[in-house]
Parts: structure tokens; sequence; C-alpha cells
């Protein structure tokens, strides 16, 4: 399919957003965020998301705290910091500003 | 077949691998390092992803099975994938490089003087303004040589050839540009043919 191609890099900046979005949700764990993508057209590996993480991380938009699981070792659970939660109000607006333009047009 | 397993850990978890498994297992964790080259904090992240192998690895074994095989491993490392940098931001892992090789050439486009400052500023991925100050700042500092060192590096340094779409060029570069040109084929700097035309 020919579009796939310029499909392929919104759905990659995108990502990003979607990830702010579920952690601010609620604390998550990684294969939570792997299983609420899974079947969207955003599924994801953990190749990708702990990268995009680590960078998040740095970025001081998200930060995660150790916590014990029944089985196995201790996972991270990940939240938004208040600079997480404002740049996630921020990218909802433009988002939904985008959207209303996108709408506006070609009639 | 004779099956000698290694010990193995793994962030916070420990496992037995055969050999055959451990060698994929290093291959992949190399390639993730590999690929993280220019990431701040590849520990952080090759940590995650051990931890990942581990877990993946654990949930595919069967009741009673203390050895990680291939026909665990393979499909937990098919789940995890290999390492993509994140899709935007400065902190790009593997940032895009130009096509064309990186030469030291004046940018005549957006150019104050000649294009001098500009044209380092790409060459050395440095901010324009930054090197506008420093050299004003040689210029009121060295007395005025600096004027010597920048009329040398208009003459020395060639023009980059202009951007398609006849984007404007201020007065001065432009006439820089024009007067330089006309000098260097004076003084024979541009051999004959070597004028940039790509």
């Amino acid at each position: 399919m020919a579009a796939e191609s310029k499909l392929a890099p919104i759905r990659k900046g995108l990502l990003e957003f979607l990830v702010l979005k579920i952690v601010g949700a609620k604390s998550v764990y990684v294969p939570d965020i792997l299983r609420d993508l899974a079947g969207t057209e955003f599924t994801t590996q953990e190749g990708t998301l702990y990268p995009l993480l680590s960078k998040l991380r740095r970025e001081d938009l998200v930060q995660y705290e150790w916590k014990e699981s029944d089985a196995g070792p201790p996972r991270k659970y990940y939240r938004l910091t208040d600079a997480g939660r404002a740049q996630l109000g921020e990218l909802n607006e433009y988002w939904n500003l985008i959207n209303r333009t996108i709408a506006n047009f070609g009639h | 077949m004779q099956r000698i397993s290694t010990t193995v850990r793994l962030n916070r978890s420990v496992l037995q691998f055969d050999d055959a498994a451990n060698a994929r297992l290093e291959q992949y964790l190399a390639e993730s390092a590999s690929l993280l080259e220019g990431d701040p904090d590849p520990q952080e992240i090759l940590g995650d992803l051990e931890q990942a192998v581990a877990d993946q690895c654990t949930r595919r074994m069967r009741a009673g099975q203390s050895v990680v095989t291939l026909a665990e491993l393979e499909p937990a490392l098919d789940e995890i994938g290999s390492v993509q940098a994140p899709g935007n931001g400065s902190a790009s892992l593997h940032p895009p490089r130009e096509a064309a090789p990186r030469t030291l050439q004046q940018v005549s486009e957006g150019a104050v003087i000649s294009g001098v400052c500009l044209g380092l500023a790409r060459y050395f991925q440095l901010d324009v303004t930054l090197l506008r100050v420093i050299s004003f700042l040689l210029l009121l500092g060295t007395g005025g040589a600096m004027v010597l060192v920048y009329l040398g590096l208009m003459l020395l340094m060639p023009y980059a050839p202009l951007e398609p779409g006849n984007t404007p060029i201020r007065w001065l570069p432009a006439k820089s540009r024009a007067f330089m040109e006309f000098l260097r084929v004076k003084l024979g700097v541009d051999r004959p043919g070597k004028v940039a035309s790509t």
C-alpha cells in the first residue's frame, strides 16, 4: 500500500503522546502498556518502548517506582510527573486543535 | 547432544541458558548495545531489555524446565523486537545523516555579511548566533585583526551552491558572493570547470 510509507511516521510520532496518555491514566508497568496498545494501530514491542520510556524519564515527564510482584522480581511502575501531566494537557489540546483544523478543510 | 548450560544474570533474574540460547542472547544484547550507541542512558534500557528477556523466557518455560533453549528464546526475542530509537526529539539515537558529504562552504541564504559564520555553523553543527557573537567579540578584542581573518575565510571557503527555488539573499551577501567569485577567477583560486554548479 502506497499510503503506508506516509502513515508509518505519523504513528511513530504519535506513539509518545499515546504512551503519555496511558501512563497518565494509571500507574502501569510495561506489559500493561503493551497490552493496551496491542491490537490497535500502535501495537508496540519492548524494544521500542523501553528506549522511549528512558527518553521520557530523562525529559522528566515520567518517573517510575519499584513494586514487588507476586511472581518474579520487582517491577518498574511508571507514572507521570507534574511536568508530564502538563505536557500531556498541551498535547491533548493541540491534538484536538489539529483534528478540528483537518475536519474543517476539504468541504 | 550434550547440553552444557550457563548461568546468566539478567538484571534482577538469574536463569540457565543452553549453549545455543546463550550465544543467541549474547548476540541480541550486543546488537542492542550497538543500536543504543549515542543514547545518553544505554545501561538503563539494556537492563530493562534483559529483564524483559528473562520474564518472557520464564513465561514460556514448561513446568519443571530449568534451562532456557532457543525454543523459548527465539519467540521471546521476536516479541520484544529489536531496539528502536524514539520517534522524535533531540534524543534521536541515530541522527539522520545528510546525504551530501559535509563540506566547509559559505552559505549565502540567510547570511549577514558573506556566509562564513553560517557555513562554519553548519559544518560544526553549532548555533550560528553563537558563532556571530564570538566573531563580534573577537573583532572587538583583536582590534580589528578579525576583519583579516574573515576576509581570508571569505576567500578560502567556497560558496555552497544556491538553494533551489530562489531563496532570497540579502544585499551584502549577494554582493560579497559576486565579488569573491569574480576575484577567485582573477586570482585563479577556482580551477576552471569546478565552479559550484551542482
